[in-house]
Order: C-alpha cells, then structure tokens, then sequence
C-alpha cells in the first residue's frame, strides 16, 4: 500500500525542483520583485493623475482609483496563475523534453500537472501579500476594513473555476500545442470587460451584460468588496453563489475534456511532441 | 509458455498533419502513416533483447507502446501478461525506461537532485531513496560528480545518469532506446559491459535494447530482432538469424602455387565471389572466397575439381556472415 506521506511528498518534490531552478536564476528571480514595485508605482501615479475623475464609478469600491486596481493587479495573479499554470506545465515539458521522463513514472498525469503549478500558485500568494504591504504600508491602501474570511472563500471558489478552466486549457495544449483558445479568451477578453482596470459599470448595458457571463467578473468584484469594503459572507453571496455555480459545471467536465486529450495524444503519438 | 513481453500482430499509424490545401479542400480525410505492422514478438526473462534497425523503422515506438506512452493503432501488447492499453499503472511498477533524450532531465539540478526527484515520483521513500541513488551512483560510477548539476555533465555521464534513473525502482525490464548514441568508444563498451554483466548477469533483469549501431546488437544481445519500415524482417538468436537468412554458406580456400591460366579459370567459377594472392615470405598463396548453397553444388566438390585444375590445397574454413552481412542482405531483399 502507498504510504501516506507520499500524497504529499509528491507535490512537495516539485516544488523543490521549481525553487531549485528558480533560484538558480538570481538576477531574474531579483527583478520579480523589482517589477512588482514598478507596477505598483505606476498605478499609484495613474490614480493621481485621475484625481476624483470617475468617483461616481468607483464609489461601490471605496472611491479610490488606487485601491481598486490595487486588489485587481494583486488578484489577477491567482487568476492567471489557475488559468496558465497547468498548460505552461505541459507546454514546458514538451520543448524541454521532461515531459516523457515524468509519464514514464508512477505518478499519475493530474498529479503531475496540478503539481506542477503549486510553486506558480505559492509565487502568486507571495507576490500578493507584496502587493498589498506595499499597497498598505507604501502608499497608505486602507486594508483595515478586509473580511478574511469571505476573501478566502471568494479566492478557493476563484481557484477551483478558473483551475478548472486551466484544465480545459492544458487539454487543448495536449492536443494543439500552440493556439489554446481558452488562454487566449481569457487573457483578452477579461482584461477588457472583466474589471481589472476599470469598473464593469463604465462598459455600455451590453458589454456589462456579456461581463456578467464571465466568472472574473464575479471573482473581482468579491475580493474588491471583501477586501476594501469588508463585506461578509451573507454580502458576498451573489458572487459566492455564481463562482459555485461555474465550479461545479466546469471541474467535471474539465476533467472529461482532460481524458479524452491525453488518450487523443496517446492515440496520435503526439503525447510528448511539440 | 508465459513471456515478459508478447506482441500479437501491433501495428500502429500516426496521423499525418494536414497542409492547408487538404484542412480546405479534404477536411475530413484521414491522412496517416504506418510505423509499425503486424509486429509479433516474444520476449523471455533474462533476454537482452536487440531491437535493430535503421533510424525510422520503428523501433522507439515499439518501446514508447511497451512503456505505455502511445496506445497502438491494432493488435496487443502485454508487459508481464499486463495489457499496454489497460493496465499502465502496473506495466510502470515493472519497468524502466532509459531515455537517452539529455533534455529529460533538468539542467540546473545536480545528477543527484535530479534522480531524488524522479525517485519520489516513483513512490521510493526518503531514506529509501537515498540509500539507492547513492548506491546507483557507486554502481555507475558517477558519485564523485553527483553533485554537479547536469548541464555540466558529458554526454557519458548523462547517459549513465539516464541508466541510474531508469534503474531507481529496481525494475525487473529495462527499456533501452539507443543508449550508445553519442558515447566514445570506451563509454559504448563500458555501457555494454554494464548491461550484460551487471544489469543481466548478477541482477537478472530482461533488457530491450534498440539500436542501429549492429556491433552493438552483435556484442550484447541474446535475440535479435531486425525492423525494417514497421515490419519486423527476421527474428530470433544470432545463430537462428545466420540460419534462416543465409541458406548460403561462405568458405574461405586457401591454394599455394598456383599460376596464371588456373587463376582464371578458377576466377571464372560461378561460386567464386572473390580471389586475393597473399605472399608469406616465400611462398605465394591465393585466397579464394566462395559460396556454397542448396543447390548449387558441395564443398567437396568445388574442393575436388580446384584440386583436379592444378591448385595445391593449403586449408579450407567456413567463415561466419556478420550480423552486418545479415542484416545489409535482410534490408535489400526488401
């Protein structure tokens, strides 16, 4: 029988590998933190700039530019991190060549690939909490107010969707190599009417429409209202409810979709090609 | 009889990617190429078993089939009577596969940060593990420079260090795919010695072995078996091989004293494939290869009518086709 201790041995192995290799990296593992400051700078600059310009907009969110873009640049990370990091995992494994060296193992492939994006998810959480001390601490971000509570349920719920998106996206990396659709439609199509930089209240009657079809809509808003605002759960039940909704459709059917991929790929012989 | 690993008519076709003229015109045409057909194999334990063949022929798919990696297109495959399209994760228990690939490895990790990694991933416990890297990396020689990372490595220790990951579980069938490619000679008969003395000799293990390189399947294997274009061409022990293919059998005949007109009439003889004088201080010898068949006459024979046209028999001794000679037969009788 599997001793128990290797549930956690496993993903904790990869972790070790990604921190080994990262840090092996010095001046690029430096200028993360470098850019970090610079983006944040920039915004706080930016929301000078627009002085009260949109108050209207951004009063449900406290009122400030800065604020508001500050928990949606910070936030962004775990989503892009649910989204990217399991494709990238498949991508990186075909051109490096690994990629065969882990199937052969007596690893299962979803412990492989969610493995794989635990060191991306701990980077996010990380480059978060920088965001937000220097957000609070730097320039003076009011963060007393936050319900941490009613975050972390928004951030589990925005994790299982959007990784369950993210499952959908390696699948089509499996298959297609380049040219994942659900990477791309996220990474447009979400900055543009998902309120990352601006509200979704500024977008005309049929993009807020279309706005509230997509689950980082939801997401953003939750944490914006938790955090800054210090809504409860019972507050945040619309977008508690709607993330729960979009996880319990997309996990399975990810997972089916995920499958099917591999025994395409295995049937193709293109498993491990790129 | 139970075999470690059988093959029952495998074949196997991979999709051929489309160009846009046929993704416009032929969207629903199937476009496909044949990299193994009917492929029948019995593999015993304790066999090294050569997979031979020229770059193509279909020999790394075989394994990656085996090793559970592509799922074959018709026929089956069974690893200790597992089905490779059913039960993967008991052929992985039972088998290691080493990729000769460098860029499986991670570069920027030492040699033995690196079998740690793939130790977990095949559910070897820490002390477990460390105890058998360490005693892999004694075994293949590498310990001195296992704490170097691999992009530092040659391409020797590479290779070896893809043999000490393939032997992290202990597995009782080693899969070998073309694991001499780019070493120096020593490396290659170190590697060779390692296989046949070690890995098969004291550890008893059965080993597929596929290779281009026919020295190497001539040195190490027990079995052959010769792929060509998919299919497999001939198999069976070195001996069965010489018997099944060359029907023929070569003679070398060796004549003193003989001169001119002799020569050629001798030269003229249909069995005759090739002549040589040789001179040994002062005697002149002639070398005459020949060719004996079914059909085509006997040694003694040939022997009695050279001797009647005025040669002096100094000896006469069969020599044995190389596998080389085999197999450039075996690939232009196709």
């Amino acid at each position: 029988m599997r001793p128990v201790s290797l549930i956690f041995e496993k993903p904790l192995a990869f972790l070790w590998r990604d921190i080994i290799e990262d840090t092996s990296y010095k001046l690029s593992f430096f200028m993360q933190f470098v850019s970090i400051f610079v983006s944040t700078s920039m915004f706080y600059f930016f929301s000078r700039l627009l002085g009260d310009a949109g108050i209207s907009y951004l009063k449900p969110y406290g009122g400030n530019y800065f604020s508001f873009v500050l928990i949606g640049i910070a936030f962004y990370s775990y989503l892009s991190v649910s989204i990217q990091s399991l494709s990238e995992t498949i991508r990186e494994g075909q051109m490096l060549g690994t990629l065969e060296a882990l199937l052969v193992t007596q690893t299962e492939i979803p412990t492989i690939i969610i493995s794989s994006s635990l060191y991306s998810f701990i980077w996010a959480s990380f480059k978060v909490a920088v965001y937000l001390l220097l957000g609070g601490y730097v320039f003076g971000v009011n963060l007393g107010n936050a319900n941490l509570i009613g975050a972390t349920i928004v951030l589990m719920l925005t994790i299982i969707s959007f990784g369950s998106l993210g499952i959908i996206s390696a699948s089509f990396v499996m298959v297609l190599k380049r040219g994942d659709p659900v990477n791309w439609i996220f990474s447009s199509v979400s900055g543009l009417i998902g309120g990352l930089y601006y509200p979704v209240s500024v977008l005309p009657d049929w993009l807020q429409k279309l706005s509230y079809l997509l689950p980082v809509t939801y997401a953003l808003e939750g944490m914006r209202m938790a955090v800054l605002k210090g809504y409860s759960v019972s507050e945040l039940l619309p977008n508690i409810l709607a993330l729960t909704l979009f996880s319990i459709i997309m996990l399975p059917l990810s997972i089916l979709v995920f499958k099917y991929a591999v025994r395409k790929a295995k049937r193709d012989g293109t498993l491990t090609q790129y | 009889m139970s075999y470690v690993i059988e093959t029952v008519n495998l074949s196997k076709k991979y999709p051929v990617l489309k160009g846009y003229r046929d993704i416009l015109f032929h969207p629903f045409r199937k476009k496909e190429t044949p990299a193994l057909n009917n492929v029948t194999i019995q593999i015993n334990e304790g066999d090294i078993f050569g997979l031979l063949g020229p770059n193509g022929a279909g020999k790394t798919t075989l394994i990656k089939i085996l090793c559970t990696l592509v799922l074959p297109s018709a026929g089956s495959a069974y690893v200790k009577g597992y089905d490779v399209t059913r039960d993967e994760k008991s052929i992985r228990k039972l088998i290691g596969y080493v990729i000769s690939e460098e860029r499986s490895f991670y570069w920027r990790l030492s040699g033995r940060q690196n079998l740690k990694f793939f130790a977990k991933l095949n559910n070897i416990l820490n002390r477990e593990a460390d105890q058998r890297i360490e005693r892999l990396l004694e075994f293949l020689d590498l310990a001195a420079d296992a704490g170097r990372m691999f992009k530092d490595y040659s391409t020797g220790m590479r290779q070896k260090l893809a043999i000490a990951r393939g032997l992290l579980t202990d597995p009782a069938i080693l899969f070998m795919d073309e694991p001499t490619n780019g070493l120096d000679p020593v490396s290659a008969h170190n590697l060779k010695l390692l296989v046949k003395e070690k890995l098969v000799g004291e550890k008893k293990k059965t080993v597929i072995f596929a290779t281009h390189n026919l020295r190497d399947a001539e040195e190490l294997c027990n079995h052959i078996a010769i792929i060509q274009n998919g299919e497999v061409r001939i198999e069976g022990t070195l001996e069965d091989i010489r018997s099944k293919f060359n029907e023929s059998k070569r003679y070398v005949m060796k004549l003193r004293n003989v001169e001119g007109e002799v020569l050629v009439k001798i030269h003229n003889k249909a069995l005759v494939k090739s002549m040589m004088s040789v001179s040994n201080g002062s005697s002149g010898f002639t070398e005459i290869e020949f060719e004996i068949g079914h059909n085509n006459g006997s040694l003694q024979g040939f022997v009695k009518e050279i001797v009647d046209m005025g040669g002096e028999l100094f000896s006469v001794y069969e020599i044995e086709p190389t596998l080389e000679d085999l197999f450039s037969e075996i690939v232009k009788a196709k």
